[in-house]
């Protein structure tokens, strides 16, 4: 289980997380969803210590980070934490962040080697595994700029697995993406979740968040507003400001699309059969 | 770079160099015990002022190459001639480059002051040279509203500067003046005389000598403060020449008139030419020497540049300031400072402090220290240009720092600054002319000497041109591999 417990994060006067607390399950697909600048990209952030927070707890992957306010760390012990943390928890990043100068196979072999000690050998033989996974076997030879959007991404993932974490976390993983690609990346989420990862995917798409969820949690002014399954949230919200936030974007989606919302669904369902095929493949 | 800083940094230096070495001095072991215990008299001249001294086939040659070589063996000693350019040349005397300075050195009051000399052996006197068929120009007082040339650090230099009213242009070689002269920028050359004529007879034919020596000089051979004993060994030396009548025998040889008449003729038997392609083909293999020691500088150097400074953008991109701060003073310091005068102190100031390195080790030092600091900061630049999301992300995969640097900032950072690298490389080349201050006969040197022996700068600046640009045909080519080679990742 991943706790967050009344974390606070201030720059200068300005509080980006405030009290945020919630609890997220293992094994799940859990989306944190909130409007933009509502600090879920610092949350996620701060669960693989690329931003530390000033005080409250957070436990994810059994290791414990307690805020800088609570407890000093020397050089030593925040290296030996970070490196114990980002073991356990991978992040696919919003816009990647691939290796350039490295093949996607060199991007996912990079890390178990340098990082895990992995012999190439070994290295080669863990990312072609979850290359396959991802669809990408043909591409290993490709570099990142040969590759399209979506197969940027995939390759991002199978970088993140290689490292065989617990916990994936998904900076708002359908922003650099066409339209088309985004059901591609919800079938994808799924079949991570067959695998028995815990997923947090950050995200201010709520059909998207409902079409891949287990769990929701809305965020907003710096903490979690409320959180449940997919269905109690979306179906039926507690909290005035989760009410007014679905409220818009209904709005704003009707304006374009009176039909999405029933499509999502479907989508899910879509999403669900693609996970069957992808991982049929692999058995 | 200018004339004016060029002699200001060689000036200062000589007198801060006067300082300390008045401390330095008193343990030393005397001069003329040393060159009796080696054998070798090493005397530094500036081999580029015929008929006195200059560089032929390779060889050192001139009426006072051949007196030096007749003192050297009444001292017991095998003379070794070290080529200085003549505004380095009282400095490394100074620094203990050389035992002694031959090189058509006019005894004055100043110089005195600085250093000692032997007793004159040549009366020399300036004279003017003009235009043929310029008018009013023969004695010195007209020269008041013109400009004159001269070379750097001469007497002519120093007579000329008393004079108010008369306007001086300042060369790094005699012939440089000469060919000014005769392309009408200026009015009149002053010299010493023997040169004048050389250069005149050689290929400046338009221009000729006028009036008489306006000024009554006489050479000696400069010492060290500290050689007292050496030059009461030479003064002795160059009395016995007088007497066994060798020295008249030399001065016959360069200055007599079966030698006027023999150049004479020679120089009437050739045509002088704007660009001499039968001087190219004379001296082409002269410059391969020059070449080669110019690629061996500039190679090390940036052999030896690249990884220091790429350490010192290292220590400047990451977060400590303990090692971020001195190494922005380094390159702050070294960008700030001329290169010239870097050269000048750690060839002639390190040896105060007990450290003697070669000229060659010198002129490397000071090219890699220097380019170090530029490369750095392309190394910098560099690093900074990678987007911060690849430290991120390398990071968050679990790499340390220096794995994530190592690993994946400065793989892509080489890709990015091939071409100011290679900017970089060529300027370095090119800089590396610089270290003829401290003797070293580089190519631009070699092609300094030359144009002087031959007085033919409009052939062999040409050619020395050319071979510079050879010379960065390779970097361009492995340059241009590289870029090749990575297109693929860059692409997009």
């Amino acid at each position: 289980m991943i706790e967050v417990t009344d974390i606070v994060k201030r720059y200068g006067s300005n509080t980006v997380l405030n009290h945020a607390t919630f609890q997220i399950e293992e094994g799940q697909l859990t989306t944190i969803l909130g409007p933009s600048g509502c600090g879920k990209s610092t949350m996620l952030r701060c669960m693989n210590r690329l931003e530390r927070f000033d005080r409250g707890r957070l436990v994810i992957g059994g290791v414990e980070v307690l805020g800088t306010e609570d407890r000093k760390l020397s050089a030593a012990e925040e290296k030996e934490l970070t490196r114990r943390l980002r073991e356990r928890v991978g992040i696919v990043f919003q816009n990647f962040n691939l290796f350039p100068h490295l093949t996607a196979l060199g991007n996912a072999i990079e890390a178990p080697m340098t990082v895990k000690g992995l012999s190439r050998q070994q290295a080669v033989e863990v990312a072609r595994h979850y290359l396959h996974k991802v669809g990408l076997s043909e591409k290993e030879d490709h570099y990142p700029a040969q590759l399209s959007g979506g197969q940027q991404q995939r390759v991002a993932i199978a970088r993140a697995l290689a490292m065989e974490p617990d916990v994936i976390l998904f900076d708002e993983p359908t922003s650099a993406l066409d339209p088309q690609l985004i059901k591609e990346v919800g079938r994808m989420l799924r079949a991570l979740d067959d695998l028995g990862k815990t997923l947090v995917v950050v995200s201010h798409d709520m059909n998207f968040a409902r079409s891949i969820s287990d769990q929701v949690i809305y965020f907003e002014g710096g903490h979690a507003v409320e959180a449940g399954t997919a269905a109690e949230v979306f179906g039926n919200p507690q909290k005035p400001e989760t009410r007014a936030f679905m409220q818009s974007f209904q709005e704003e989606e009707s304006d374009g699309d009176r039909a999405s919302a029933a499509e999502s669904e479907s989508e899910k369902l879509d999403a669900d059969k693609g996970t069957r095929a992808t991982l049929g493949q692999e058995e | 770079m200018s004339e004016l800083v060029r002699s200001t940094a060689a000036a200062l230096l000589l007198l801060a160099l006067l300082q300390i070495s008045a401390l330095a001095q008193s343990a030393a072991p005397s001069t003329l015990q040393r060159v009796r215990q080696t054998g070798v008299l090493r005397i530094g001249t500036d081999a580029t002022y015929p008929p006195l001294e200059y560089v032929e086939n390779g060889q050192f040659a001139g009426f006072e190459i051949d007196l030096a070589t007749a003192i050297a063996r009444e001292l017991g000693a095998r003379p070794e001639f070290i080529n200085a350019s003549f505004d380095g040349i009282f400095p490394a005397l100074q620094n203990g480059s050389f035992d002694a300075v031959i090189s058509s050195v006019t005894i004055t009051p100043e110089r005195s002051a600085q250093m000692l000399f032997s007793d004159p052996y040549y009366d020399s006197g300036q004279l003017i040279a003009v235009r043929q068929g310029t008018q009013g120009i023969e004695r010195p007082e007209q020269l008041v509203g013109k400009r004159v040339g001269v070379q750097i650090n001469t007497t002519a230099q120093i007579d000329l500067e008393k004079r108010t009213g008369v306007s001086v242009a300042v060369y790094n070689t005699i012939d440089l003046a000469m060919l000014d002269l005769k392309n009408g920028r200026i009015d009149a050359v002053v010299g010493d005389a023997p040169v004048l004529r050389f250069m005149i007879r050689q290929s400046f034919r338009e221009l000729q000598t006028v009036g008489r020596r306006f000024t009554d000089e006489k050479f000696g051979i400069a010492f060290a403060q500290s050689s007292d004993d050496l030059r009461r060994a030479v003064n002795a030396a160059l009395w016995r020449i007088q007497d066994s009548g060798e020295y008249d025998r030399i001065h016959e040889k360069w200055f007599g008139e079966v030698a006027e008449r023999t150049a004479d003729q020679a120089a009437s038997s050739t045509r002088t030419k704007v660009f001499d392609t039968e001087l190219v083909r004379k001296t082409w293999q002269l410059f391969l020497k020059g070449v080669w020691l110019t690629a061996k500088l500039a190679f090390l150097s940036l052999l030896l540049g690249l990884p220091i400074g790429l350490m010192l953008s290292l220590a400047r991109v990451q977060s400590s300031r303990l090692l971020a701060a001195p190494a922005a003073v380094y390159v702050e310091v070294i960008r700030g400072t001329p290169l010239l005068v870097q050269i000048l102190f750690i060839y002639f100031v390190l040896p105060l402090f007990g450290i003697h390195l070669p000229a060659f080790t010198s002129g490397v030092i000071a090219l890699t220290l220097n380019s170090a600091a530029y490369i750095s900061e392309i190394f910098r630049a560099g690093i900074l240009s990678i987007d911060v999301g690849q430290m991120e992300a390398a990071r968050a995969l679990g790499m340390t720092y220096a794995q994530a640097m190592r690993r994946i900032i400065l793989p892509q950072t080489f890709r990015r600054v091939v071409p100011p690298l290679t900017n970089e490389g060529i300027a370095l080349l090119k800089d590396s002319s610089l270290v003829s201050v401290i003797g070293l006969t580089e190519l631009a040197r070699t092609g300094q000497e030359l144009a002087s022996r031959y007085a033919a700068p409009l052939t062999i600046w040409p050619i020395v041109a050319l071979f510079y640009l050879l010379l960065t045909f390779p970097l361009t080519r492995v340059a241009e591999y590289l870029e090749r080679r990575w297109r693929p990742i860059t692409r997009s």
